[in-house]
């Protein structure tokens, strides 16, 4: 079987997010950028269902400019055996990637394909999900675990009301949740093999698909600054202060 | 000219963020106060195979240049992790035996240097020869088919931890050779022979290293013993130190750099009398006037790195890289420490205790007027001082 692995080049988790002051978007020169996290556990899913004699191809893929060839090159070096590169310099929203990912599901025919529940920048959370319904295949979001039996696979979800275990016939769509598992590090014999693995690159009329943008950002602007606390004398008045304010 | 690193390069650069988020500052921290060997994280990089950056990959090396080794330890030091272990092994000891060894010796040594069981240091100073090298009184004298070595090292990082060291040695004595650099020998020394001595030397540097006296007693060396040419140490001394050099630099800049980056967050958020401090232009000038000294020793260090894999003359570069390195590094962390006030100081905000280690690196591995001198005398062409 095979995974296709999807994974978005993000603004670092640990980088303090700027707003551009003409609030049209984020500041991104010179920042530094990586792997969404959550993409991060999904390549290492992947690895792991290879590992255990479950999957036999791993691929990773990614749509971005030029400079998302990197985040590709760090899945390959965590140990995918190929990426795809869709080459795109627009800002791009679920439903396109979907489309995308969509073309390449059926170029590819995957059994499994992984994606972070979320990316990190937009906090969308909808590229899963969409891809399902567009592939006209089973989802299984939120996963912190996946057990492949057979022709299906057994997923726990985090839900809101607590965990969810869902059994969903492959070909499925699984996101991939925090508790997941521990992405591993990248080791420097893997970064050198990775340099030798292949990497295929499409343009958008390669794949058919078209991206007339849906959404349009009207302004971006910095959440409000905290304005801090008090302190208060005594617990009645705690009590007394957080009903006022209908807390409790 | 080409400045983009490549998507390699960049992985490794970047080798330093992902081993801080299980090894971080704390940890290091954590060692650094008691001077104890940082065991797991050693043992991580070990495993990632990053000890051997230098050491062609038939020896269990990544057979990679010193522009690697430079990217991989400023990448280290830029999450406030500097490690003095892997510029005496990695950077020093083990490219030196992969270069200058015979395929005994490199059998017998790298694989295991590589992979975390062994551990090399280098001990070249000597109580009486500081900055004066020729000045080494450490002899090895001839004695029946091998050779007796005796003599004292000082400033030793991680005696005590290495299995073996590489000596630099007298075979001749100073006094019976006619050019002051000729007669010497580098030595693989096993540190559990009979015959070796160590004691601690107190240091007031937070660090994981220890540093220590290492006294020879008639240790007996075989000639399979010897690195390189015998007789002809000194020629091979700069393929080691210029790396010490060029290294040691990379991580004055990555600590300034981890420093920095603590204080612009800092400043963005810390508010004294209206909108936070980092607006007053007397705390932001001397951050931007960091890190532009940063950034210009930074690519001044790797320009060393590369003249050092091209084989091209490194002296100057890796000087001046070090020179501008430690002056920005300083700059950067008491530029730094002002940011924080009083906070500075103390042990919940952690930055004061990252200038024991910035300033250590203006004095060793070469002090500032050594530096300077060379650059009078041998790129200059100025009359010599001393």
């Amino acid at each position: 079987m095979k995974v296709l692995v999807c994974v978005k080049r993000v603004v670092d988790y640990n980088v303090r997010i700027r707003v551009k002051p003409d609030g049209g978007g984020v500041v991104t020169d010179g920042v530094k950028m990586a792997m969404n996290p959550f993409d991060e556990i999904a390549v290492e899913e992947a690895l792991r269902m290879r590992e255990a004699g479950h999957v036999s191809e791993v691929v990773a893929v990614t749509i971005g400019d030029k400079k998302s060839q990197e985040q590709l090159r760090t899945a390959l070096a965590m140990g995918a055996d190929r990426a795809i590169w869709v080459e795109h310099e627009e800002a791009i929203q679920p439903l396109g990637v979907a489309r995308v990912l969509k073309a390449l599901a059926e170029r590819e025919q995957p059994g499994l394909v992984l994606l972070g529940k979320q990316a990190i920048d937009d906090d969308c959370g909808q590229t899963a999900q969409m891809l399902a319904a567009l592939w006209q295949r089973p989802q299984a979001t939120y996963a912190s675990e996946v057990v492949i039996s057979g022709e299906t696979v057994r997923v726990t979800r985090e839900v809101d009301a607590g965990l969810e275990v869902i059994d969903v016939d492959l070909p499925a769509v699984i996101s991939t949740d925090l508790r997941l598992n521990e992405p591993r590090y990248v080791k420097l014999p893997d970064i050198m093999k990775a340099k030798r693995k292949p990497m295929d690159s499409y343009t958008l009329p390669d794949l058919g698909v078209e991206l007339p943008p849906l959404v349009e950002r009207l302004e971006t602007t910095p959440p409000p600054a905290r304005t801090g606390g008090f302190k208060v004398e005594s617990v009645e008045e705690l009590v007394a202060t957080l009903k006022e304010k209908g807390l409790v | 000219m080409d400045f983009d690193l490549s998507e390699e390069q960049q992985l490794i650069y970047q080798y330093g963020d992902q081993l801080a988020q299980r090894f971080d500052r704390k940890y290091w921290m954590e060692n650094a106060a008691t001077h104890r060997f940082p065991t797991e994280m050693f043992q991580q990089i070990a495993d990632d195979g990053f000890l051997g950056v230098m050491v062609p990959e038939s020896y269990g090396g990544a057979g990679l240049g010193l522009f690697e080794m430079t990217l991989f330890m400023e990448g280290l030091a830029n999450n406030g992790i500097p490690l003095l272990s892997l510029v005496v092994s990695s950077t020093m000891s083990l490219p030196l035996i992969a270069r200058y060894g015979t395929e005994e010796q490199k059998q017998r040594y790298l694989p295991d240097l590589c992979a975390g069981r062994t551990k090399f240091c280098f001990a070249i100073t000597e109580p009486g020869a500081g900055s004066n090298t020729p000045e080494i009184t450490t002899i090895a004298r001839k004695s029946g088919a091998g050779y007796l070595l005796s003599g004292q090292k000082t400033f030793i990082t991680d005696a005590n931890d290495a299995d073996f060291a590489l000596v630099v040695t007298r075979t001749t004595p100073r006094s019976e050779v006619t050019r002051k650099t000729d007669g010497f020998t580098l030595f693989l020394v096993d540190l559990k022979a009979p015959g070796v001595d160590r004691a601690e030397i107190d240091i007031r540097v937070p660090m994981p290293e220890s540093q220590w006296q290492l006294f020879f007693d008639d240790v007996q060396l075989t000639e399979a013993d010897a690195l390189g040419e015998f007789g002809r140490g000194f020629d091979i001394l700069f393929d080691t130190l210029n790396p010490e050099r060029i290294v040691v630099a990379a991580i004055c800049s990555g600590l300034g750099r981890y420093a920095l980056g603590r204080a612009v967050e800092y400043a963005c958020e810390r508010e004294v009398f209206s909108g936070p401090i980092g607006a007053y232009q007397g705390l932001q000038h001397p951050l931007a006037e960091s890190k532009a000294l940063l950034e210009a020793a930074s690519l001044m260090t790797l320009k060393a790195a590369w003249c050092f894999d091209h084989n091209r003359p490194t002296g100057e570069a890796a000087n001046t890289a070090k020179l501008t390195a430690a002056d920005a590094g300083i700059k950067a962390v008491d530029a730094s420490i002002q940011c924080f006030g009083g906070n500075g100081f103390t042990g919940d905000y952690g930055i004061y205790e990252i200038y024991p280690m910035v300033r250590l690196l203006k004095t060793a591995p070469v002090s500032r007027e050594m530096i300077l001198n060379y650059i009078g005398e041998k790129v200059l062409g100025l009359p010599r001082s001393y």
